[in-house]
């Protein structure tokens, strides 16, 4: 992927030599920037929201977070096509991949490779570490019974997955 | 033998003080509490003993300072402090330690009265040659003393014939220590002579707060002589070691605290109202409501709950493999929180979901509200959202023993029975079975209905400890050590999740313990039938279940993968432990397993 990025980059500096004919920006390929921003860990792809409204877009399709999640937490992208149908339905119905992320896979995935300790240097690895220890069965429950306790209009926020948060310093 | 010997010395030289040590005998009944609040045990057959060797001792000690003489001895004559003699070595222990660490050696503190210093200044004994003391008529007077309070580092060379005494002995810091220590002890009578304010007086003492680990042995000790004598029907002794548990429970830090407060509240409640407390038992109805709230905050904030409804979850996900139609039955239906995964799961297994029916149960609630409708309403609306079939019934029942089997399987079965094939049904209880052991035969009653139901499988969890022993200091030692190891969990637990989350942390954690500290109240102070709070161990349950006709299903590794790995999500969560035992699994804090999943169906072969 990176390459061929690289290469439409030279193809693009070259166009531009040629005279700016025919320029070609990443953001031209909405699915191309999509598969990529798809690889890339929760984290950075809520800061690539940050770019410019495209991106921002991008990061708000549920579909790259389903690769963003499948990819951080065990046993998700093993799943055949028609399981990862249903699956895609229900987590559509409970919210959404990009709400699962945040409120349970994140949240989990800090916890775990905080606990860690000081093992991986990069996040990268550590969070590879973690997803070892996640499965997404485990988080798709969490998820539902924090979508449950939202129903039917609660007079307290819903708490079942306090435990997972960390406190907000806001010194 | 040689102290037998000085023993024998020191009796016949006290005849003359045995008219005034019965009479300080007599005046015991005040002192007593208030010694006891300094944790000192005193039996009135000793004291006599007691009294008469601590004025022989401080009739020597004072014997050669002329101006004071009348002052002191009148002072201790009736201000005599009576010590238990095997408590007094652990006390004194811990006083060096406090007091050898910082070293303010050589000015007496000032502690009133100011005449009693000078002469506690004398070291009752001491490590070096230069500060011993001995009485100027019995060569080994006070080293017997010594020896009769077992006072293990006053090492005091036996004879040295030599009296020393105000601040020129002062050369070490061990000796002056000491002296605190005994200034300390013989000061507190002064303040609490004759008084019997017990309340009051021991807060005046000048108590020195030992090294924790030290007086949390003694709390413990408290407690369970406490617990001995209510089994005694020894009230009066039972209510002044209450209150020393009290005094003691301040002075110990986190969890210990905690624990010796609630079982400190539930002992008196025993002892000041032995009518069954009502408002204890599960059948007052603001208990459930409150209850309720209590049971939401303690599923937030540790793992207990959601271990159980995770790994009972997975045990009838299991249970319901390939089957079409299945029904549950939960006998505490609450807020319904274990509900909503069953459902994800079914509606993401391969194959897809079945028409799932939940019968919850319930009891009475206080303002009628419907609250196991909008329960229902609420997981049918879930439900309804993954698109699964979902039909749901609600039962209000205020003991499980209640309910028939034709209640359960209910109409909704005889419909469909003929075109469809049978629903398969689970039974799902947590912390509900132990309630029924109040009462006779409703165990079993339950047992037969869960039998007629015909289920798939059975899922039980219930806490791990025996707290239905015969006798009530078998069930106190138990639940003493049960729930301190919950408390210490608590803390592990919560604390390191949320260091800066001042308010939810701490009121989860908060509420967590009052939910505790009820299951406390009523282990401790309630009997007969409002004891619902009867726990009992896997083995137990085993035995009842089989009697019963069920034989165990084994929790698959699918179930203890889970659970580790939710365990894994929790912070402070190094301290707690999933463990499997013969097919059933156990969470436990460190090494103390705390609740167990079972699972159960009726035995094939039916002896």
């Amino acid at each position: 992927m990176l390459t061929r990025e690289e290469g439409e980059e030279e193809q693009e500096e070259e166009e531009e030599a040629k005279g700016r004919r025919r320029a070609f920006s990443i953001n031209d390929n909405v699915d191309l920037l999509a598969e990529i921003l798809g690889r890339l860990d929760g984290r950075s792809l809520a800061v690539a929201g940050c770019v410019c409204r495209l991106w921002n877009a991008l990061g708000r399709r549920d579909s790259v977070w389903e690769a963003v999640c499948h990819r951080h937490v065990a046993g998700g992208g093993s799943s055949a096509a028609g399981g990862g149908c249903s699956t895609r339905s229900v987590v559509a119905a409970l919210g959404g991949y990009r709400r699962l992320y945040r409120l349970c896979i994140g949240p989990a995935l800090d916890r775990l490779a905080g606990s860690a300790g000081g093992r991986g240097s990069t996040t990268t690895t550590a969070a590879a570490a973690a997803a070892h220890h996640l499965s997404l069965s485990l988080s798709l429950s969490l998820f539902s019974i924090d979508c449950y306790e939202r129903l039917g209009g609660r007079q307290q926020p819903p708490a079942s997955l306090l435990f997972l948060c960390k406190p907000v310093d806001v010194s | 033998m040689k102290r037998e010997r000085q023993e024998t010395v020191v009796a016949t030289e006290t005849e003359d003080e045995k008219g005034k040590g019965r009479m300080e005998a007599e005046e015991d009944g005040g002192v007593d509490e208030l010694l006891a609040a300094l944790g000192y045990k005193i039996r009135s057959t000793d004291m006599a003993d007691v009294a008469q060797k601590l004025e022989q001792l401080e009739m020597a000690m004072g014997s050669s300072a002329a101006a004071n003489d009348d002052a002191l001895l009148s002072h201790l004559a009736s201000d005599a402090v009576h010590y238990n003699p095997s408590d007094l070595s652990t006390w004194v222990d811990t006083i060096l330690s406090e007091f050898n660490a910082p070293s303010p050696p050589l000015p007496p503190p000032p502690l009133s009265p100011a005449p009693l210093q000078h002469h506690f200044d004398l070291p009752p004994a001491g490590t070096e040659q230069n500060s011993t003391i001995t009485t100027v008529d019995v060569p080994s007077g006070p080293r017997c003393q010594a020896d009769a309070y077992h006072l293990d580092p006053l090492h005091v060379p036996a004879v040295a014939g030599r009296i020393v005494y105000g601040s020129d002995t002062q050369s070490e810091v061990s000796p002056p220590s000491r002296d605190r220590k005994r200034m300390k002890l013989c000061s507190s009578p002064p303040s609490s002579s004759s008084t019997t304010d017990a309340a009051t007086s021991p807060a005046a003492l000048p108590v020195v707060v030992v090294d924790t680990q030290e007086s949390g042995i003694r709390l413990v000790h408290a407690l369970m002589a406490c617990a001995e004598a209510v089994q005694q029907d020894n009230l009066k002794a039972a209510d002044a070691l209450v209150k020393q548990i009290t005094v003691l429970a301040t002075s110990q830090g986190g969890a210990m605290r905690k624990v010796a407060g609630y079982f400190a509240e539930a002992l008196a409640r025993r002892l000041y109202r032995p009518q069954p407390a009502r408002n204890l038992g599960r059948s007052t109805l603001d208990f459930a409501a409150f209850d309720d709230m209590l049971h939401q905050y303690f599923y937030e904030s540790c793992p207990y709950l959601k271990f159980a409804h995770f790994t009972a979850n997975q045990a009838i996900l299991e249970a319901f493999a390939g089957c079409r139609r299945v029904h549950v039955v939960d006998f505490g239906m609450r807020e319904g929180l274990q509900w909503p995964a069953l459902l994800q799961a079914l509606a993401l297994r391969p194959g897809g979901p079945p028409s799932f029916r939940l019968t919850g149960i319930g009891p009475p609630q206080p303002d009628h509200s419907d609250a196991l409708q909008e329960v229902g309403w609420k997981l049918a609306q879930f439900a309804d959202t993954i698109r699964v079939d979902f039909r749901y019934r609600g039962f209000v029942a205020a003991s499980l023993a209640d309910l028939e089997p034709y209640m359960l399987l209910g109409p909704d079965a005889s419909d469909r029975d003929s075109e469809e094939e049978p629903e398969a049904v689970a039974v799902n209880s947590v912390f509900e079975l132990h309630r029924l052991l109040a009462r006779q035969g409703a165990l079993e009653k339950v047992l037969g209905t869960i039998r007629a139901m015909r289920p798939r499988i059975v899922t039980v969890v219930e806490q791990e400890a025996n707290h239905n022993g015969e006798t009530f200091l078998e069930r106190f030692t138990e639940a003493l050590h049960y729930y301190s190891t919950m408390f210490d969990s608590l803390e592990g637990g919560v604390s390191a999740a949320s260091d800066a989350a001042v308010g939810g942390g701490r009121r989860d954690q908060a509420m967590s313990e009052v939910y505790l500290g009820r299951q406390i109240c009523n282990v401790v102070a309630c009997e007969g039938a409002d004891r619902t709070e009867r726990h009992e161990a896997l083995a137990q349950w085993r035995v009842r279940m089989g009697r019963a006709g069920f034989e165990p299903v084994p929790i698959g590794s699918n179930a203890f993968k889970q659970a580790s790995m939710l365990l894994a999500l929790f912070a402070g969560g190094d301290g707690y432990r999933v463990e499997e035992k013969d097919g059933s699994l156990t969470l436990g804090w460190h090494t103390r397993p705390l609740i167990t999943t079972s699972a159960w169906r009726i035995a094939s072969a039916a002896c």
